[in-house]
């Protein structure tokens, strides 16, 4: 019970640890407060629609409006050509990018920590097999597969996109996983557990898994900007899911609609918000670079 | 080993990769939901010659088969007739194809370029200003989103400045007219590529000065250049000719590793700008169900990828002399 308790304490302070580091660094504190604007941004996604229907996002339509307005106090972002808010759109948007962004992420870190385990742990030929595979998706753009895809099985709803997406994106994360598990598996521990009498899972999900995992941590924040790019991209393409708003989709209206040299207030937010969200995810990842690995922060000391 | 080898070698993997991507789009098209004949064969075409097209294509033939046609076919540059432009895939594929090359290696090459000087200077000045200023603005670039920045181009330089063209690659009245000579044609396609251009380099400089710029604070702090300073020689002799070429070859590698995420803004830059590209060319046949020209489109993009990494990859072995082990 005590010694539970004091290896959680350990735990808690290594964590509190790279936590301070991680705050010191500029670069990971903006991106921490840029990211928590936007979540505040999706959180209240959910108050227009209660406020009054018309500022539904999607069906929500304003009986005043009949083309694209500029801001005003009803509308305090202005309305798009058939009279929906779009501060309304716009937030909703960043719940999306959340939901798209994270999942998409966690996926593929664990098609890529999974794949990368067994390749580096198994060796030989399933490894050289994994690894070709690997090789094949890398050259393959992501965004062009998925629309190729796409043709193939119809219209995409926003699971499907983000299903995709992982599946295309988890070759990195594998790579790198696969390297540390080789260096792992030179390690007196391994041997030992393995003399203990532990299975090749009991070694992988117990002794190898806990020593990758903050580097598969690591790696979701950057595949976090990666997936929303590729939605908002695919959206922006006219290949989005048709039943959610998001930023992508509201690029595309505008575009596609022909308003982009009239409607500045339509078409500024919406890419500033995919920027600004890639960016904060981006930033904080390479906080967290300097958090585990000593290296870089010794290079921050040096000059 | 010897840079042939090297080459050999790469050109065999990369070789081994592309026939793994023909395969699995074959058994894609071929056992996805649908009838593939569909897919292949024009609706609107008469009887007697989609009869024709299906047994040229080894379409009424079982699965194994039809696997063989279709590596035959796509080794003689067969692949079936576009729906939209009722012409062959592979003239259209052959049309477009150059003016992707064009735009795609230009900007590869002077991002690369500028990411490496830049990056190259910045590190020199660790700390300063300058560093700070340029720092953030790479890190803002290198996440600004392809299609809206493509968008707001268009908006202020073209639009609102003007001077630049809304979208094409060439202008007709100009083409069509026999008094213009080739210059003035080359200097034409030059104007109208300038914003696509600037689109997509300015995503990947951000990108490449970052790396640059940690990859010579690490070359600087080698012996050898302490080393070099003893020797008395001149900083800029140091920054360019003993830091500068070393603290290069991450960027290299990482051009090489980034390719097939720089075609994704590619095809987008080409969309946004109707560059004809192959590009845009698979976004428009996708939209279009136009599965013959889509599914080609994606093969010559895929070898576009491939033969530029190998391109990268001899690059880096003639750069480092160490990898030719």
């Amino acid at each position: 019970m005590l010694k539970a308790l004091a290896r959680k304490s350990h735990t808690l302070e290594r964590f509190l640890e790279g936590w301070s580091l991680f705050y010191e660094n500029t670069v990971g504190r903006i991106g921490l407060f840029l990211l928590l604007f936007f979540a505040l941004m999706a959180v209240c996604s959910y108050i227009p629609p209660l406020i009054d229907p018309m500022y539904h996002p999607m069906t929500g339509v304003d009986p005043e409006v009949f083309r694209s307005t500029p801001p005003s106090p009803t509308h305090w972002l202005g309305t798009d050509n058939i009279g929906r808010d779009l501060l309304s759109q716009l937030l909703t948007g960043a719940r999306i990018a959340f939901l798209v962004g994270i999942t998409a992420a966690f996926m593929s870190i664990v098609f890529g920590t999974l794949i990368g385990m067994i390749a580096g742990y198994a060796g030989k030929v399933l490894d050289s097999l994994l690894m070709r595979f690997a090789d094949m998706i890398m050259v393959m753009p992501s965004l062009l597969v998925v629309l190729l895809l796409s043709s193939l099985f119809g219209q995409l709803n926003i699971w499907i996109i983000v299903l995709l997406i992982s599946l295309f994106r988890w070759p990195g994360i594998a790579r790198v996983i696969r390297a540390q598990t080789l260096s792992l598996k030179q390690r007196p521990f391994i041997d030992m557990a393995r003399v203990a009498g532990a299975s090749h899972l009991r070694i992988v999900f117990r002794h190898i898994l806990p020593n990758v995992l903050p580097m598969a941590l690591l790696y979701m924040t950057f595949r976090v900007t990666s997936a929303i790019i590729v939605e908002a991209a695919l959206a922006f393409l006219g290949f989005g899911d048709p039943n959610t708003v998001s930023w992508g989709m509201m690029l595309q209206w505008v575009w596609k609609t022909g308003h982009m040299f009239q409607a500045p207030y339509w078409l500024l937010p919406p890419g500033i918000c995919i920027s600004l969200i890639t960016l904060s995810f981006y930033m904080m990842g390479r906080a967290m670079e300097e958090v585990l690995d000593p290296r870089l922060r010794k290079e921050e000391q040096r000059i | 080993m010897t840079l042939r080898r090297l080459i050999l070698r790469r050109s065999l993997e990369i070789l081994v990769i592309f026939f793994l991507i023909l395969s699995g789009l074959f058994f894609l098209f071929h056992l996805a939901p649908g009838d593939p004949v569909s897919r292949m064969v024009d609706p609107s075409m008469s009887p007697e010659d989609a009869e024709l097209l299906v047994s040229q294509l080894g379409l009424d033939q079982p699965l194994w088969l039809r696997y063989l046609y279709y590596l035959k076919n796509f080794c003689t540059g067969d692949f079936g007739i576009s729906f939209h432009y009722g012409r062959p895939v592979v003239e259209v594929i052959g049309e477009r194809l150059p003016n992707t090359i064009l735009l795609f290696t230009t900007s590869i090459i002077l991002s690369a370029l500028a990411g490496i000087s830049w990056g190259k200077l910045v590190a020199w000045y660790k700390g300063k200003r300058v560093d700070t200023v340029v720092t953030i603005t790479s890190l803002v670039c290198h996440t600004l989103f392809l299609p809206w920045i493509a968008l707001l181009f268009i908006w202020v330089f073209a639009y609102k400045i003007g001077g630049f063209p809304l979208n094409g690659m060439i202008s007709p009245e100009l083409w069509s007219d026999p008094a213009s000579g080739w210059f003035v044609k080359a200097l034409d396609i030059l104007h109208h590529m300038l914003l696509p251009l600037l689109t997509l380099s300015i995503i990947h400089v951000g990108e490449y000065l970052l790396i640059m710029r940690s990859s010579m604070l690490e070359t600087l702090s080698e012996d050898y250049i302490l080393t070099a300073r003893a020797k008395g020689l001149s900083e800029k002799r140091i920054r360019n000719r003993h830091a500068g070429p070393n603290a290069s070859l991450p960027v290299v590698t990482n051009v090489g590793l980034s390719l097939a995420f720089s075609i994704n803004g590619g095809a987008l830059t080409e969309t946004v700008f109707t560059w004809p590209g192959i590009g845009r060319e698979l976004i428009f046949a996708v939209s279009n169900n136009d599965y013959p020209l889509a599914l080609a489109s994606f093969l010559f993009i895929s070898i576009v990828v491939l033969v530029a990494n190998l391109v990268v990859d001899v690059l880096y072995a003639y750069l480092d002399p160490r990898i030719r082990y």
